[in-house]
């Protein structure tokens, strides 16, 4: 019991001494998916210190805090997170944080649920990759700016600019995105990926949606699955199939070895950011550039 | 440092002190695998807990796991006592049994609850800080420093009430029969102390992280002592040591918590056991080649105890004879004259009379293999220890 006396005493001489600080006075948001950094980087800009939990190519479903994650989580001001059980355990984390000084937004959780698509897998019974809808993102948007204006009304003048600039370039998205998939004909629009991440873009822009492991990375796809999905490759003559850059490849590169063994020749159409945005400071690190990218390489691999 | 950051510490110490107490027992009495065990099979008594409650923080869950895990205790002693396997065999057979009846509990029932397997091997000591514990409105503290508190401050008063009772039937079963109380209600009482720790801190560390904190500071402290206080007190302080080392190897890395604090482990047992005084690797090392040097003393004495011949005993001679090579003539030689066992002169060795007493005697040691007569040579031999 002595020891612990002690560990005690140093731990107060050390934390008087190295306080927190507020840095210059902005509000500290913390984000958790790349999407909604990038979501709450265009709307803040500079105004705000932003903090996001996850990087490029990290698997929400999977993802484990690290110890700098404390201090951001610590320093909080406001949080935003996807919510609908996308992050796992966090979520629960935030849940509890009701309570406290900070404001944990789920963003999902802004969406009528009627409009959502149901699953048996997630807790909240529906499926969390809701920032494959266009709509659903724009929504995100208005949230987010509401939120920044509650706890930092000076610079209100400044959100709302960025909110418009913003909400306008989701719209054009919208145009050139359409527009884009309209040159694919309509009955080779079937996607097939390594988990079930892109069923709202497949339900907006008439997509046939297959996922090889569910809606969770969490489960494995079994040996049953990949035959299921090689044999209804063969039947539609797909010409592509795709990989995720937050999933392992090998169960897709297992898909085109079944497929190919068969006597049909099907390629890896490209690697599709699902989970995550690719890495900060290229096109595909943005959430617009993503869904491009993304666009451009289903549209001329199936082509 | 901020608060959460002290707050995530403490607990990872509390942790390491409640898990070195039953640890050390455990190691003493080779039994380490069983909180390996433990830590799996309780999960079919958290996920039943957790079906009644829907609440992990729940007492009834610590209760449950905790029964699971003298269930498993008692099966695996119930399928030894057969005779048909070994200890460790019964172990890897109802560990996994119990262990895959909860992951099937959570894939068949709890698909649409926050407790998965993983969360119960890895846990997240990172996001303990932020389950806070509120009595009417007032903050007083992380869930899980309350929780491991609670279980620690009972595990230490067992172990004050029952020191005695758990040396005894630790190293002498028949002795603490034969004093009247029973191994086995001890030997069940550690189990549960054992498990009761594994589920309070499994929600905060893991149960991967309890297992390492409760063997690696015991193993530690073992190969340095040999008094159980001292044991128990270097297990703490090893535990301690590395829950906090291994959380600024963490800060540093920005990495996992509790991977760090198990790498932690892991390499202050390496470097005990490399540098330890006496069973430590280098030691061993040292005292092997030390008796190699004495064996070689005394058949290098003996040879010189057998031969009055002059040539015989010549330096070059004894090193033709013999058949060592130079360096190794010379170190006995010097270790012999060292001791004043022999003296040379113009190059003739001989013997003097402690020479010819000490040899023997070794030779008496020999035949006889009574240690009676060799009490005085143990200090500067290890030849003659042990």
């Amino acid at each position: 019991m002595k020891k612990l006396l002690f560990i005690l005493l140093v731990y107060a001489t050390l934390s008087s001494c190295n306080t927190n600080k507020k840095e210059n006075g902005k509000l500290n948001v913390v984000t958790t998916t790349t999407m909604i950094t990038d979501l709450v980087k265009n709307i803040g800009k500079d105004s705000i210190n932003i903090n996001g939990l996850m990087g490029s190519g990290v698997d929400p479903h999977l993802y484990k805090a690290s110890e700098g994650d404390v201090t951001k989580l610590v320093n909080a001001d406001v949080i935003f997170y996807n919510g609908l059980h996308l992050e796992g355990k966090l979520v629960e984390v935030f849940e509890k944080m009701g309570s406290s000084t900070k404001t944990p937004i789920a963003l999902g959780e802004e969406i009528d649920k009627s409009t959502l698509i149901g699953s048996d897998y997630f807790a909240s019974n529906y499926d969390p990759h809701v920032w494959f809808n266009i709509e659903y993102f724009k929504q995100f948007t208005k949230k987010v700016t509401a939120v920044l204006i509650e706890k930092d009304a000076k610079n209100a003048k400044y959100y709302k600019a960025n909110e418009t600039e913003y909400l306008a370039k989701l719209n054009t998205l919208q145009k050139t995105i359409t527009a884009k998939i309209e040159t694919l004909p309509k009955d080779k629009r079937i996607l097939v990926t390594a988990h079930d991440a892109f069923n709202y873009f497949g339900k907006n822009y008439g997509f046939e949606v297959v996922g090889l492991q569910g809606l969770s990375t969490a489960t494995e796809a079994g040996v049953k699955d990949v035959q299921n999905l090689a044999n209804f490759i063969i039947e539609k003559q797909l010409k592509a199939v795709f990989v995720e850059s937050s999933v392992p490849k090998r169960t897709i590169e297992a898909l085109q070895k079944a497929v190919n063994a068969k006597g049909h020749d099907v390629q890896i159409g490209g690697t599709l950011y699902s989970d995550a945005l690719g890495s900060a400071g290229t096109t595909e690190g943005t959430y617009i550039g993503m869904f491009e990218y993304n666009v451009n390489t289903i549209v001329n691999a199936l082509k | 440092m901020n608060s959460a950051q002290i707050e995530i510490q403490l607990i990872a110490s509390l942790v390491a002190i409640a898990c070195a107490i039953p640890g050390t027992f455990l190691v003493l009495r080779k039994m380490a695998m069983i909180s390996d065990a433990i830590s799996h099979s309780i999960l079919p008594g958290i996920v039943v807990g957790f079906f009644i409650t829907q609440d992990l923080n729940s007492p009834l869950l610590i209760v449950l796991a905790a029964l699971t895990g003298v269930i498993t205790v008692v099966l695996v002693e119930y399928i030894q006592k057969t005779g048909l396997v070994k200890e460790d065999t019964a172990i890897g057979l109802v560990f996994p049994a119990l262990f895959s009846i909860g992951v099937i509990l959570i894939a068949k029932n709890a698909n649409d609850v926050h407790l998965d397997v993983d969360a119960v091997l890895v846990g997240e000591l990172a996001l303990a800080p932020f389950d806070r514990l509120i009595v009417s409105g007032v903050d007083i503290g992380p869930k899980s420093l309350w929780i491991i508190g609670i279980i620690l401050l009972i595990t230490i008063t067992l172990l004050i009430a029952f020191f005695k009772e758990l040396k005894v039937s630790t190293f002498d079963k028949g002795l603490a029969a034969s004093l009247g109380f029973s191994p086995a209600i001890i030997h069940y009482g550690l189990m549960t102390v054992s498990s009761v720790t594994t589920v309070g801190a499994f929600d905060a560390v893991g149960a991967i992280l309890v297992v390492a904190l409760m063997i690696a500071p015991a193993a530690t402290a073992y190969l340095l002592t040999t008094n159980l206080k001292k044991m128990l007190a270097l297990a703490m302080f090893f535990g301690i040591f590395s829950a906090i080392s291994g959380y600024w190897l963490a800060h540093l890395l920005d990495a996992s918590i509790a991977g760090s604090i198990t790498t932690m482990l892991g390499l202050i047992f390496l470097a005990v056991y490399l540098f330890a005084p006496n069973k430590g690797v280098i030691a061993v090392m040292y005292r092997e080649k030390q008796q190699r040097t004495e064996v070689s003393l005394l058949t290098f004495l003996l040879h010189l105890k057998n031969h009055n011949e002059v040539e015989e005993r010549h330096v070059n001679h004894l090193r033709e004879h013999i058949n060592w090579q130079k360096v190794r003539a010379k170190t006995v030689l010097e270790l012999a004259l060292k001791n004043n066992m022999i003296v040379v002169n113009n190059d003739i060795v001989s013997l003097t009379k402690k020479g010819d007493t000490f040899t023997s005697k070794a030779i008496d040691y020999i035949i006889t293999n009574k240690d009676a007569q060799i009490e005085d040579m143990k200090d500067d031999f290890f030849l003659f220890r042990g």
